[in-house]
């Protein structure tokens, strides 16, 4: 009791307990208000009165120690249990002051830990944060360098473009000039020549020249009277039939057609493109130009036009070449040869294919002729041994 | 005539997990936003009527574990249960709750308790995911989030708790 006196002049809450084996609180002691223990009453059960003995009696171990224990009014003590031969005395020793410096320390070191757990927790967020920006800066790169590339790309594409663009149109333009001289070409040329000519990129042949040719000329007979006197729709149409009807045969000989001057035809052989006999080739068309034209003749005849059909062919070398000025240009021949042809058929008859005698004899082999004799023929000085071809020699025809 | 049982309850887990902000949100309804660190152990009695009994709680909020200061089993004796408390926004301290419960069971065999993952009310600032509660639950565990500061799912895990040391 002295202890506890001399711990109650030190400022220190000193109170005590005693209770017995049946946990009947049988004496109490000290300063027990300053824990809220005023109202006990001894003889009653002391665990419902002072309830921070729940669960500690009866006592296990003695000494035993509670340390620092608030139980009311913010006050602490260490609470010490013993055993004696009565019961269990339990001690309250205030440790308030002793409790609150340990706690300032504590609360010290919980607040540096709590501001070192809260740094780390922010260093990691940063961390995270720093971790997606860069990687989100690699996917900004990455998606730049994809951009780029595909710019890149997008330019190589448009220089192609523009290449092909650039081709397309020199094709055009090429194939546009190929056309116009395939155009120019067949007003003068058999189609299938004419596109040869431009496949083969070669216009030299066009150029004046000198050429030993077979010149073909032939006209209707009667045909200014038939003009005067028929309608200029049926004149019309007789020159589309005439025509329909010769031409494909001139290309399919492989003429050269030089002009149409209404109802005359001039055809040359062995040029622009060579052949090997040309007056047997002009001989041969004018055969089958004359076969055409009869068949012709005897429908207009039902109409009561009296039409027939005159042929001069002559052989011999004339002046080739383009005539004509830039936009209007012809292929054309020119010389006594191409005269020859032209008054011989004049002066034919209706299905006569007067010719002259270098080609009567170039076609004597397979033609059958008559000899006219020595015609005078303006604009030459001497007369012309002339023959009219009568009919091929079926027999004689070279397969 | 009503009968009255008295039960100790132990209030464990790390340093300011909010131990003592849930018992005093419990037992006088109150929050404060000082922390104050708690030495040795506080004890707190809450009276709760359960059918025609009244329990009263002996509430015994302990010292927060750290390196520093590790639990004295002393004040464990008697109890008739415990309160696991972790912080939900502190991974580590749920980590010390589940370490703390296999040292209280070694050292006083199994007793009921709930584990209280709390300060729900920063959920945004959690690092304890619900799939960790999940696992925790199909573990066997009693969990539930709670937060002192709005009351959230305190006084139901006190009055569960209660219901199963006096059952």
């Amino acid at each position: 009791m002295d202890r506890l006196q001399a711990l109650t002049l030190a400022g220190r809450a000193v109170a005590f307990l005693y209770v017995d084996d049946a946990l009947v609180l049988i004496d109490a002691g000290g300063q027990l208000e300053a824990y809220g223990l005023a109202a006990l009453r001894l003889g009653a059960p002391a665990v419902e009165q002072a309830v921070f003995l729940e669960g500690f009696l009866p006592l296990i171990e003695t000494p035993y120690l509670l340390p620092s224990v608030e139980i009311a009014r913010g006050r602490a003590a260490d609470l010490h249990f013993w055993r004696d031969e009565g019961g269990v005395w339990v001690v309250l020793l205030e440790v308030t002051s002793e409790r609150d410096a340990a706690r300032r320390m504590q609360q010290k070191a919980y607040d540096m830990t709590l501001l070192q757990e809260r740094e780390a927790m922010l260093n990691r967020r940063l961390e995270a944060a720093n971790a997606a920006l860069l990687a989100a800066q690699r996917e900004l790169e990455a998606s730049r360098d994809a951009l780029l590339r595909a710019h890149t790309a997008l330019e190589a594409q448009s220089a192609e473009l523009a290449r092909w663009n650039k081709t397309l149109e020199e094709r055009v333009a090429a194939q546009v000039s190929e056309i116009e001289r395939i155009n120019r070409l067949k007003r003068f040329l058999a189609p299938s020549l004419a596109e040869l000519i431009v496949s083969t990129g070669d216009e030299s042949i066009l150029q004046s020249h000198r050429r030993d040719i077979a010149a073909l000329f032939c006209d209707v007979r009667g045909f200014t009277a038939f003009a005067e006197n028929a309608e200029p729709e049926e004149v019309v149409e007789l020159l589309r039939d005439y025509h329909a009807a010769l031409v494909p045969l001139i290309q399919s000989f492989e003429g050269t057609l030089d002009r149409f001057v209404g109802d005359g035809m001039m055809v040359i052989f062995n040029d622009p493109l060579p052949c090997l006999n040309p007056a047997e080739r002009a001989v041969r068309l004018a055969v089958a130009m004359r076969d055409a034209v009869a068949a012709l003749a005897v429908l207009w005849r039902k109409r009561g036009h009296q039409i027939g059909f005159g042929i001069g062919i002559a052989q011999g070398f004339a002046t080739m070449g383009q005539i004509g000025f830039e936009g209007r240009f012809d292929y054309s021949a020119i010389g006594t040869v191409v005269n020859t042809a032209a008054r011989l058929s004049d002066v034919a008859s209706d299905r006569q294919i007067l010719v002259t005698s270098r080609v009567a004899t170039a076609v004597g082999d397979f033609v059958e002729l008559t000899e006219i004799g020595m015609l005078a023929i303006k604009g030459l000085s001497r007369p012309l041994a002339v023959s009219n071809v009568v009919a091929l020699k079926s027999e004689l025809l070279p397969q | 005539m009503t009968a009255t049982v008295q039960k100790k309850i132990c209030m464990l887990g790390g340093f300011s997990v909010g131990k003592t902000s849930l018992v005093k949100r419990y037992v006088q309804s109150i929050f404060s936003e000082t922390y104050l660190t708690t030495v040795g152990v506080k004890i707190d009695k809450k009276t709760v009527t359960m059918g025609d009994r009244t329990v009263h709680l002996i509430l015994w909020d302990l010292a927060g574990e750290d390196d520093m200061a590790s639990l004295r089993m002393s004040y464990l004796r008697g109890s008739a249960g415990y309160m696991l408390v972790a912080d939900g926004t502190r991974r580590a301290t749920l980590d010390m709750a589940l370490s703390l419960h296999q040292r209280v069971e070694a050292e006083c065999g199994p007793l009921p308790y709930t584990l209280l993952v709390n300060k729900h009310d920063l959920s945004e600032q959690w690092t304890v995911s619900n799939g960790d509660l999940e696992e925790l639950r199909r573990g066997g565990w009693s969990v539930r989030p709670s937060s002192a500061r709005t009351g959230e799912g305190v006084e139901d895990a006190f009055t569960d708790l209660a219901a199963r040391v006096a059952p």
